[in-house]
């Protein structure tokens, strides 16, 4: 499993027969520090882990809700904005998506860093793709590009689970990328601590011939649904439209205001003593 | 977690893979199609690791194709079979290997038989006349063992196929949705419905 | 057979001492907390200076913020000798960004390099919380917050520590005015910022064990950064 290692005594394998990976090194990549000793990955797993939320000594921001979709008129992005390190809420403002390009759009789960490191290299292959090309990069080999980079680190204990969404001359795309090496086209996804009540309300009420305003509408709910039963996720929806022109984006919304729109029999008063009154049943 | 099965008659093969993408108790896709085509008349399905599965498979194919390319002739199932065994083996011995399970099936033009090789993750391989990795092995080898004749005719193997299906639909906790079902034999590869068996 | 066209692995850097892992620990959290609050010209910075490993006291007075230019602060928690090494190469590159472009470099681009510095030791990670202070180009006060592996967030509070728990939400309420009926937002002023800063630690030093001693005050604005070192309580 330990692929840095392979790396590292890449020309003392040649005895044995080995590929020696590194001629050819086509992927340029950044170079990482690791701990002295023979098994760097043992270490890092050791005090970091960036995959559960066990006792680590080093807690890395975890826990979310994420999704994508795409429907007759491209591709709906939404997200919430929490982060937590152990049972500590370390940010509830965290923008989860990540903008690659004007056409392309990354999301956030599992370790914060991996991914808004690992898609701002996306970023830049996919900007030297166009140099290169005169043309915008596909979101199948974006995204595959994305695969890629972080399956040379498997077993070293990255977290990632990321949708790539964007358009190209295909129309719209959408992949589920993650720190495994998988990668998967689909029409509708949600990654996270929360996706399985997210999926929850997709499932039931996505259809591919929505308008925008009711895929809207879908997003956020899905996303609303999740931060009230996963206690990961919270905070405020980010959501995104993905269309011919690019993306765009659409404000923010607190899920503590989605609440009452959501539970209109609860009303908010402006009493300091009783903030929260319930209206008597009928 | 995969249904990954395969029945091999004197000229074809029929090749079944569930189409599922699970993660955890997540059903995340239910239409991936697990085989990978080689040449015309040679593919593989794939279960395990995800990621090495298809990095693996990919690798295979490039360099399947490869040859093609730079021989003008297709490696027959058996050389197929025996490469990808002994990259598979070399991958085991380095430090990433590939935890991958494969049923390569194919039509051997030259020979004008069939053949399928069951190769696991530990690079062990075997001709076979009918495989299966994964738990649905421990439903369907009976089934297999008590139906399979050599001499089996396609549509016999279609048949089998569907005793196959009822057994994992009636017995087995995951409901498989759907399946990848080709067949390959002289004429090439092609993909069928489950309701053309 | 022939030359196949090769997978890849990844490339690494690794450094030529040996150690067995068997038990190997590498980390200490030494304790204490650090907070910054941005205003619409200036930042001001505040760190307690105690130092402690478990129930002993290292040090009353080992500061854990510091001065990386002329317009930047660096306030860190987490483990102190990580802090000093991470502030020692970034204190490096700063000074070669400045000899090879004479200029200094401002707080966004500090950001985004301490971020990428946290990152490329994903795998032997720094155990520092850091906090970036500085002002942007529009000249209004910036704070950057991290974890320890890089990743990023431009706030207008952040509270970090063996406090951070108590000092956080004090801020919430105070700075952001959260759960307040007819709070008209907006950023605070330098002498309330000021305050609440020193409120927050007096109020940390009374209920942490590892939150005391010392308060080191920086106050960033256009004309540079103004110290201040206060006395907290020494139990």
């Amino acid at each position: 499993m330990n692929r840095l290692a392979e790396q590292l005594a890449a020309n003392d394998m040649s005895e044995f027969g080995l590929h020696n990976n590194n001629d050819s090194a086509a992927i340029a990549g950044p170079s990482f520090q690791l701990a002295a000793g023979s098994n760097p990955a043992a270490f890092a797993h050791h005090f970091i882990d960036a995959k559960s939320e066990k006792d680590s000594l080093i807690k890395i921001a975890h826990g979310t809700t994420t999704l994508a979709f795409k429907f007759k008129d491209g591709v709906i992005v939404a997200t919430d904005s929490r982060a937590t390190a152990g049972n500590v809420i370390a940010s509830q403002t965290v923008k989860k998506v990540i903008e690659i390009n004007p056409y392309l759009l990354g999301t956030m789960a599992g370790g914060a860093a991996d991914c808004s490191f690992w898609e701002r290299v996306l970023g830049m292959e996919c900007r030297l793709y166009e140099l290169r090309n005169k043309k915008r990069i596909s979101v199948a080999a974006a995204s595959k590009m994305l695969a890629n980079l972080v399956y040379r680190y498997k077993g070293m204990g990255l977290s990632m689970g990321t949708m790539v969404a964007g358009w190209d001359e295909k129309g719209p795309g959408l992949y589920y990328v993650d720190s495994e090496g998988q990668r998967i086209a689909n029409d509708l996804f949600s990654v996270g601590s929360g996706s399985t009540y997210a999926y929850g309300i997709l499932d039931s009420h996505y259809r591919y011939d929505m308008e925008v305003e009711e895929a809207l509408d879908v997003a956020r709910r899905a996303i609303y649904h999740a931060t009230h039963r996963d206690a990961y996720s919270g905070g405020i929806v980010r959501m995104y439209w993905v269309r011919e022109t690019g993306w765009e984006a659409f404000p923010l919304e607190d899920v503590g205001q989605l609440y009452y729109r959501y539970h209109p029999e609860i009303q908010l008063t402006n009493s300091a003593e009783s903030p929260l009154t319930v209206a008597p049943l009928a | 977690m995969d249904a990954q099965f395969a029945i091999a008659g004197r000229d074809f093969v029929i090749s079944v893979t569930d189409k599922g993408v699970m993660s955890s108790i997540l059903k995340m896709k239910k239409n991936q199609d697990k085989t990978c085509q080689l040449s015309s008349h040679t593919f593989m399905s794939v279960s395990g690791e995800p990621g090495d599965t298809s990095n693996f498979s990919e690798y295979i194919q490039g360099n399947v194709k490869l040859y093609s390319v730079r021989n003008s002739q297709d490696l027959s199932p058996s050389e197929t079979a025996n490469f990808i065994r002994g990259e598979l083996a070399d991958a085991l011995r380095s430090r990433s290997p590939s935890h991958v399970n494969l049923l390569v099936a194919g039509y051997d033009k030259g020979a004008g038989e069939a053949a399928l090789y069951w190769i696991d993750y530990l690079s062990a391989m075997a001709k076979v006349p009918f495989a299966s990795h994964g738990y649905c092995g421990y439903f369907l080898y009976a089934v297999m063992d008590r139906e399979y004749t050599p001499d089996i005719t396609l549509d016999g193997a279609k048949a089998l196929v569907k005793k196959c299906f009822e057994v994992l639909k009636t017995r087995f906790v995951i409901d498989f949705a759907d399946y990848t079902i080709k067949v390959v034999d002289r004429d090439g590869t092609r993909e069928l419905r489950q309701d053309e068996l | 057979m022939m030359d196949f066209a090769p997978m890849h692995s990844a490339p690494a850097e690794v450094p030529v001492e040996h150690h067995s892992h068997g038990g190997w620990d590498p980390y200490v959290d030494n304790g204490g907390t650090s907070l910054a609050i941005a205003g619409k010209d200036f930042v001001i910075v505040a760190s307690d200076a105690r130092q402690s490993d478990g129930y002993s006291i290292n040090s009353r007075y080992d500061p854990k913020a510091f001065t990386l230019s002329n317009q930047t602060v660096l306030a860190t928690t987490g483990y102190a000798a990580d802090a000093k090494r991470l502030v020692e190469v970034l204190e490096q590159n700063a000074q070669t960004y400045f000899h090879k472009h004479e200029k200094q470099m401002s707080a966004p681009a500090m950001a985004q390099m301490l971020s990428n510095t946290l990152y490329y030791k994903r795998f032997f990670p720094y155990y520092v919380f850091p906090i970036l202070c500085g002002l942007d180009k529009e000249g209004k006060g910036a704070v950057f917050a991290y974890d320890p592996v890089g990743n990023m967030e431009r706030v207008v509070y952040q509270a970090y520590g063996s406090a951070s728990a108590l000092v956080q939400p004090f801020l919430d309420n105070q700075v952001a005015g959260a759960n307040q009926r007819g709070h008209e937002g907006g950023l605070l002023d330098r002498e309330t910022a000021r305050k609440i800063a020193i409120d927050a630690f007096t109020g940390a030093t009374e209920r942490d064990i590892y939150t005391g001693d010392w308060l080191d005050i920086f106050v960033i604005d256009q004309t540079g950064i103004h110290r201040e070192k206060r006395e907290l309580k020494h139990d």
